[in-house]
C-alpha cells in the first residue's frame, strides 16, 4: 500500500464510518475525527522523515525524481482516430509538496480539536470535515491534472456546507460567494486543462495525457497544437499560452487570494466556524500558492517569467492593501483575514522574483503562515466561544483577566509581524532578499517592489501591536460587564495543548528554518534552473 | 399487373430481410398490444399487471437492443427500402432510451396524484410503450417520411401523457398548449419536408439525388427548407427560440410525465438530428447552409437563454425545465463536432443528464407527495427532516451542475475534449464561443441549482412532524441513481467505452 494513498484516503474511510454509525453515538464522532487526523499526521511525519533530499530527488520536471510515487491507470478510452485518452491515478511528492503536506496534516489535527465547539448536526459536520481533509491532501499529492482538478473541485462542496450550515449570521451569503468565486475560476481552468491534455502526448505510449510532468516538457507537445510552445497559436487573437497561464493564474489567485479577487475571503472567514476558518486560512490559501508553483510556473514557465513584473506587482498590492485594510478593521477575525491577504502577498512576490531565495521564502512563508494563521484563528475562537463577540473595541485589559491567553496571543502576534526568531521573519526576509536580488540577477522585479514589501512588514507590526494595545493592555473594561468577566475564563487544558505545539513550531521554524528549507531547497533550485532553461 | 410481380417478390424479400434488423421494434409492437389487451381483459385493477408486463417486456427489448450490437458491428444497415438505417449510434441511443423508459415505467405509479387518478394508470403504460416504439423509429429514420411519422408518433403519445390528468386545470392547459404548439411545429416541419421534396424529388436523406439536387437549388430556398425542418426537430429538442412551451408544459404535467417529456423525446430528437446532419453536415461540401455555424449559434443562445432564465424560477419543475433547455444547448455543443468522439460524448452526456434529471424530478415529487410543496422557497429546513432524500438531491444536482465527483462532470469533460479536439484543427471561433459559454453557464447553473441545497440545509425552519410512509420507493430509487451517478463519475469508462 502506497503511503501517499493511505494519507489521502484515510480520512474518507473514517468519514464513511461516521456516516454508518447511528446518531446515538454522536459523542464519539469528534474522537473518531481526531483519531483519523492524528493517524494522518503520523503518516505525514513518516513521509517527512523518509523523504530523501539531494539533487537527484529534486522533482519538478523530472518524473523519476518524485518520491512515494504511485501510478495506476484510471480512465483509459480508445477514441479512434484521435488516439487514446489516458487519465491516471498518479500521486507523488517533491520538496515543494512535502512540507505543505506535513503542515496540512497538523493543521487538520488542530482543526479537529477546534471542532469541539460544534454542537449541532455532528454527523454531517464531521463527515464533511473528513471529506474536505481528503480533498485537500489529494490536491497536494496529485500529479495528474485530472486527478488534481477532481480533488480541487471536491473541496468546494464540503466547504460550502461547512460555512453555510455552521457559520455565523450572514453564512448563506458568505458560502455562496465563496462557491461562485472559486467555481468561476475553476471552470475556466477545466477548459485550459482539456486544451493542455489535447496538446500533450505521453512520449512513451503516444496517448494524450493529463500527466502534469509531461506537460512541463515542451518536447511532448504535439506540433501545431493549441498550447505548443512552437506553434504560437492564438485564442481569440491572444497568444494561446499567455491565455492559458492567465486563466490558470486567475483560478489560483482567487484561492490565494490576490487582491482584486480577494473579496470572498473576509466574508468566508468571518462567517465560518473556527475549525473551518482554520482550514481556510491554514490550508486552502496554500493550495492557491501551490497551484501557482506546480501548475502555472511549471507548465507555462516562459509566460510566468515574462509576466513576473505583473505577478510581483499584484503581490505588492496584496501586501499593502491587505495591511491597510487590516489596520482599519474593528472585527478581530476580519483583521486577521486581511492580514492573511497581506501575508500571502509575500508568497506571490517571492515567486515572481524567480530566485532561489524568493521561492524558498515563498514556500516557507506558506508553511509558516499555515501554522500562524491556524493559531490566530484558534485564538479568536477562544474569545468568541466565551462571549460571542469579537469587536476589538468591546474588550480592554484582557491581559490581566486572561494572562495565559495573552501570552499565546503575544506569541502569535509577534511571530506574525515578523519578529526575528519566529518563522515568519525568516520567510519574509527570504522573499524580500529574493525580490531585492531579482533586479541584479534576472532583472524581473524593480527595487521599489522589495521596498514596498518591507513597508508591508512595518504595517503588519502596526496593526498587530495596535490591536494588542487596544484589547489586552490597560484596565479591564468589557462591553458585557461582569457577565463577560465571569465568562472570560483563561485557557483550559484542551486549548493549551492545541496552542503550545503551534507556538513551539513557530519558534522552531524561526530558529531552524532548515527543517523546511532543507527539504525544499533541491526542488527550488531545480525549479529556478528549469525556468531559466526555458528562457534560453 | 403482371409486370409488378417480380417487384413484389423483391419488395417482400427486402422486408423479410430487414426484419432481423428490426427485432426490438417488433418486440415493442407486440408488447404494446399485450399491454393494451391486458388492460382490456383485467379492467380497472389491471394497472399493476400492466406495469409488470410493460417492465418485463422492456427488459426483453433492452436485451434485443444489445443483440443488435453484434449484428451490425461498425456497419450501417439501411432497412425497409432506405426508410430506416440501423447503425451503432442508433443502437446506443435506443439502449439509453429503453433503460430510461424502464426507470420511468417504475416511477409513474409512485406519484400520489397520478396514482389517485380515477382512470387508472393502465392506459398510461400502453401509451408509453407506444411512444418508445416511436422513439426507436426516430433514432433510425433516414427518410423524410419516416422522420415525420416517427416524430408524430412520439408527439401524439406526448400530448396524451401531458394531459393525462384532465381534471386538473393546469394539466389541461399544459396539454392544450403542447398540442397547439406541437401541431404548429409539425406543420412547419411538414412544409419544410415538402419543399425539400419539391426541390429534389427525393425523400431519402442519404440518396445521391437529394445531395445533388440540393446543390443545384437556389441556396436561399434550400436553406429555408432546411431551417423549417430544423425547427420541427428543435421543437422536440426544446432549443431556443422554440422552447417557449417547455416551462408551462413541464410545470402543468404530472411530475413523472415531466420526467418523461424532459428526457426521452429530447434524446431521440438528438439521435434524429445526428442522422439528419451527418449527411448534410460534413459529407456535403455545400456552403450555403453551414450546419455547424447554425447549430453553434443556436447552442450558444440556448445555453445562455435556458440557464439565465432558470435563475429567476421559484418552482422546482419550472427551474428544471429551464435548466433542461440549458442542457440541450450543452449537448448541441457535442453534436456540432460531427465526429465519432463527439457522438459518444453526446450519448454519454444525454444518458447522464437523463438519469440525473429523472432523479431530480423523483425527489421533487417526493417532497410534493410528503409536504405538498412545489416551490423552492418552501424547502426550507427540510434537509433535517428528510436527510437521505436531501443528500441524494444534492448529489443529483451536483451531477446536473457538472462538478466532480459526478457523472455530469465526466460527461462535461468528454464534451469539452471532443469540441476542443475539433477546435484544434479548425480554429473555428464559434467552437471557442461554445466552450466559453459552456463554462460560464456552469457557474450560472450552480447559482440556481444550489438554491435547493441552500433551502434544504442552510435555512432553518420549524416544521410539524407528520408521518413519512408514502414514498419510500421514490427515495430508495433515487438514492440508487445518485449512487450510480457517483460511480460513473469515478469510473466513466465502465460505460463510455461501449458508446
Amino acid at each position: 500500500m502506497n503511503i501517499l494513498t493511505l494519507l489521502i484516503f484515510t480520512p474518507i474511510l473514517f468519514g464513511l464510518l461516521i456516516l454508518l454509525l447511528p446518531s446515538s453515538m454522536r459523542a464519539s464522532f469528534k474522537y473518531i475525527t481526531l483519531f483519523a487526523t492524528l493517524l494522518q499526521l503520523c503518516f505525514s511525519i513518516y513521509i517527512y522523515l523518509h523523504f530523501q533530499t539531494g539533487a537527484s530527488f529534486a522533482g519538478i520536471s523530472n518524473e523519476g525524481q518524485y518520491q512515494f510515487v504511485q501510478k495506476l491507470p484510471w480512465i483509459s478510452l480508445d477514441l479512434g482516430t484521435v488516439g487514446k485518452m489516458q487519465i491516471e491515478y498518479f500521486v507523488g511528492i517533491d520538496g515543494i509538496s512535502v512540507t505543505l503536506l506535513v503542515m496540512t496534516s497538523l493543521v487538520m489535527v488542530i482543526a479537529a480539536i477546534a471542532s469541539w465547539e460544534i454542537t449541532s448536526n455532528l454527523k454531517g459536520f464531521f463527515a464533511l470535515f473528513l471529506l474536505l481533509d481528503m480533498a485537500v491532501v489529494g490536491v497536494f499529492c496529485a500529479l495528474d491534472f485530472f486527478l488534481f482538478y477532481t480533488f480541487y473541485e471536491l473541496m468546494l462542496l464540503p466547504l460550502y456546507f461547512l460555512i453555510g450550515m455552521w457559520g455565523g449570521a450572514r453564512r448563506e451569503y458568505a458560502a455562496i460567494k465563496f462557491f461562485l468565486y472559486t467555481l468561476f475560476g475553476s471552470v475556466f481552468m477545466l477548459l485550459v486543462m482539456v486544451g493542455l491534455y489535447l496538446s500533450v502526448k505521453d512520449p512513451v505510449t503516444g496517448n494524450h495525457t493529463f500527466n502534469i510532468i509531461h506537460m512541463m516538457n515542451p518536447a511532448n507537445y504535439i506540433e501545431g497544437s493549441v498550447f505548443s510552445v512552437l506553434s504560437h497559436a492564438t485564442i481569440l487573437g491572444m497568444p494561446a499560452r499567455t491565455v492559458g497561464f492567465v486563466v490558470l493564474f486567475i483560478a489560483f489567485a482567487i484561492k490565494v487570494p490576490v487582491v482584486p479577487l480577494h473579496t470572498w475571503l473576509p466574508d468566508a472567514h468571518v462567517e465560518a466556524p473556527t475549525p473551518v476558518s482554520i482550514i481556510l486560512a491554514g490550508v486552502l490559501l496554500k493550495i492557491g500558492g501551490y497551484g501557482i508553483i506546480r501548475i502555472c510556473m511549471g507548465i507555462f514557465p516562459e509566460v510566468a517569467l515574462s509576466g513576473a513584473f505583473w505577478l510581483g506587482l499584484l503581490g505588492v498590492i496584496s501586501i499593502l492593501y491587505g495591511a491597510f485594510n487590516a489596520l482599519a478593521q474593528r472585527d478581530l477575525k476580519r483583521m486577521i483575514a486581511y492580514s492573511s491577504v497581506s501575508h500571502m502577498g509575500f508568497v506571490l512576490l517571492g515567486l515572481a522574483s524567480n530566485t532561489a531565495e524568493g521561492i524558498s521564502g515563498a514556500v516557507l512563508q506558506m508553511v509558516s503562515h499555515g501554522f500562524l494563521s491556524t493559531m490566530l484563528f484558534f485564538l479568536v475562537g477562544v474569545v468568541y466561544n466565551r462571549v460571542h463577540d469579537r469587536d476589538i473595541y468591546n474588550f480592554r485589559g484582557l491581559g490581566t483577566l486572561m494572562p495565559r491567553y495573552t501570552v499565546y496571543v503575544m506569541v502569535a502576534f509577534f511571530a506574525s509581524l515578523g519578529l526575528p526568531g519566529f518563522s515568519a521573519f525568516v520567510a519574509e526576509a527570504f522573499t524580500l532578499a529574493g525580490a531585492f536580488k531579482s533586479h541584479s540577477v534576472n532583472g524581473l522585479l524593480p527595487y521599489w517592489m522589495a521596498v514596498c514589501g518591507s513597508v508591508g512588514i512595518l504595517l503588519s507590526a502596526a496593526y498587530f501591536l495596535w490591536t494588542l494595545q487596544r484589547m489586552f493592555f490597560g484596565t479591564v473594561s468589557l462591553k458585557g460587564g461582569d457577565i463577560w468577566k465571569v465568562a472570560l475564563k483563561d485557557l483550559n487544558m484542551r486549548e493549551t495543548v492545541t496552542l503550545l505545539p503551534l507556538a513551539l513550531i513557530a519558534l522552531a521554524l524561526g530558529i531552524m528554518p532548515s527543517l523546511v528549507l532543507g527539504k525544499v531547497n533541491d526542488s527550488v533550485l531545480a525549479l529556478v534552473a528549469f525556468t531559466q532553461n526555458v528562457l534560453r | 399487373m403482371n409486370d409488378l410481380v417480380p417487384h413484389i417478390h423483391a419488395q417482400l424479400n427486402e422486408v423479410l430481410g430487414s426484419l432481423p434488423y428490426f427485432m426490438p421494434e417488433v418486440y415493442l409492437t407486440v408488447l404494446f398490444i399485450v399491454v393494451l389487451v391486458t388492460d382490456l381483459l383485467f379492467g380497472k385493477n389491471s394497472a399493476k399487471l400492466c406495469r409488470a408486463v410493460a417492465i418485463a417486456g422492456m427488459f426483453l427489448v433492452v436485451f434485443k437492443d444489445l443483440q443488435q450490437v453484434a449484428l451490425v458491428g461498425t456497419y450501417a444497415a439501411p432497412i425497409f427500402s432506405n426508410m430506416l438505417m440501423l447503425h451503432r449510434a442508433a443502437i446506443n441511443f435506443k439502449f439509453v432510451i429503453d433503460v430510461l423508459a424502464i426507470i420511468l415505467l417504475l416511477y409513474f405509479a409512485w406519484d400520489k396524484k397520478l396514482q389517485s387518478h380515477k382512470k387508472g394508470l393502465s392506459d398510461l403504460y400502453s401509451i408509453v410503450i407506444g411512444s418508445v416504439l416511436g422513439l426507436h423509429l426516430m433514432t433510425m429514420a433516414i427518410n423524410l417520411l419516416s422522420i415525420y411519422l416517427a416524430i408524430e408518433m412520439v408527439s401524439i403519445a406526448s400530448y396524451l401523457l401531458a394531459s393525462y390528468r384532465t381534471e386538473n386545470a393546469k394539466s389541461t392547459e399544459a396539454g392544450l398548449k403542447y398540442v397547439l404548439f406541437g401541431a404548429a411545429a409539425s406543420a412547419v416541419m411538414l412544409y419544410g419536408i415538402s419543399l425539400m421534396y419539391a426541390y429534389t424529388g427525393s425523400l431519402e436523406l442519404f440518396s445521391k439525388e437529394m445531395a445533388d439536387a440540393l446543390l443545384h437549388t437556389n441556396s436561399l430556398s434550400a436553406s429555408f427548407a432546411l431551417a423549417l425542418v430544423l425547427i420541427g426537430i428543435g421543437f422536440k429538442l426544446s432549443f431556443v427560440p422554440v422552447h417557449f412551451y417547455v416551462p408551462d408544459v413541464y410545470e402543468g404535467a404530472a411530475t413523472p410525465v415531466t420526467a418523461y417529456l424532459s428526457t426521452l423525446p429530447k434524446i431521440a430528437a438528438f439521435a434524429l438530428l445526428v442522422n439528419f446532419v451527418s449527411k448534410n453536415g460534413f459529407f456535403l461540401q455545400w456552403k450555403a447552409f453551414d450546419f455547424r455555424l447554425v447549430l453553434s449559434v443556436i447552442g450558444v443562445i440556448t445555453l445562455i437563454g435556458g440557464n439565465f432564465a432558470a435563475v429567476w424560477q421559484n418552482n422546482v419543475k419550472r427551474m428544471l425545465a429551464y435548466s433542461g433547455i440549458g442542457h440541450t444547448g450543452f449537448a448541441l455543443m457535442a453534436l456540432v463536432t460531427f465526429t465519432s468522439q463527439g457522438l459518444s460524448a453526446l450519448t454519454y452526456y444525454l444518458f447522464m443528464y437523463g438519469l440525473a434529471n429523472i432523479a431530480a424530478l423523483m425527489l421533487a415529487n417526493y417532497f410534493e407527495n410528503n409536504e405538498n410543496i412545489t416551490d423552492i422557497s418552501d424547502y426550507k429546513g427540510l434537509g433535517f427532516k428528510y436527510p437521505l432524500a436531501s443528500v441524494c438531491f444534492v448529489i443529483v444536482l451536483i451531477s446536473l451542475t457538472g462538478i466532480p465527483i459526478s457523472a455530469g462532470f465526466t460527461g462535461k469533460v468528454f464534451v469539452f475534449s471532443a469540441v476542443y479536439g475539433v477546435y484544434q484543427q479548425t480554429h473555428d471561433v464559434w467552437l471557442m464561443a461554445l466552450l466559453i459559454t459552456g463554462a460560464v453557464t456552469t457557474v450560472v447553473g450552480l447559482f440556481y441549482y444550489i438554491k435547493i441545497p441552500l433551502n434544504l440545509f442552510l435555512k432553518r425552519a420549524e416544521f410539524l412532524p407528520n408521518e413519512i410512509s408514502y414514498s419510500t420507493n421514490l427515495v430508495v430509487f433515487s438514492s440508487v441513481i445518485a449512487l450510480l451517478l457517483i460511480i460513473f463519475g469515478v469510473f466513466p469508462d465502465l460505460l463510455i467505452k461501449f458508446l
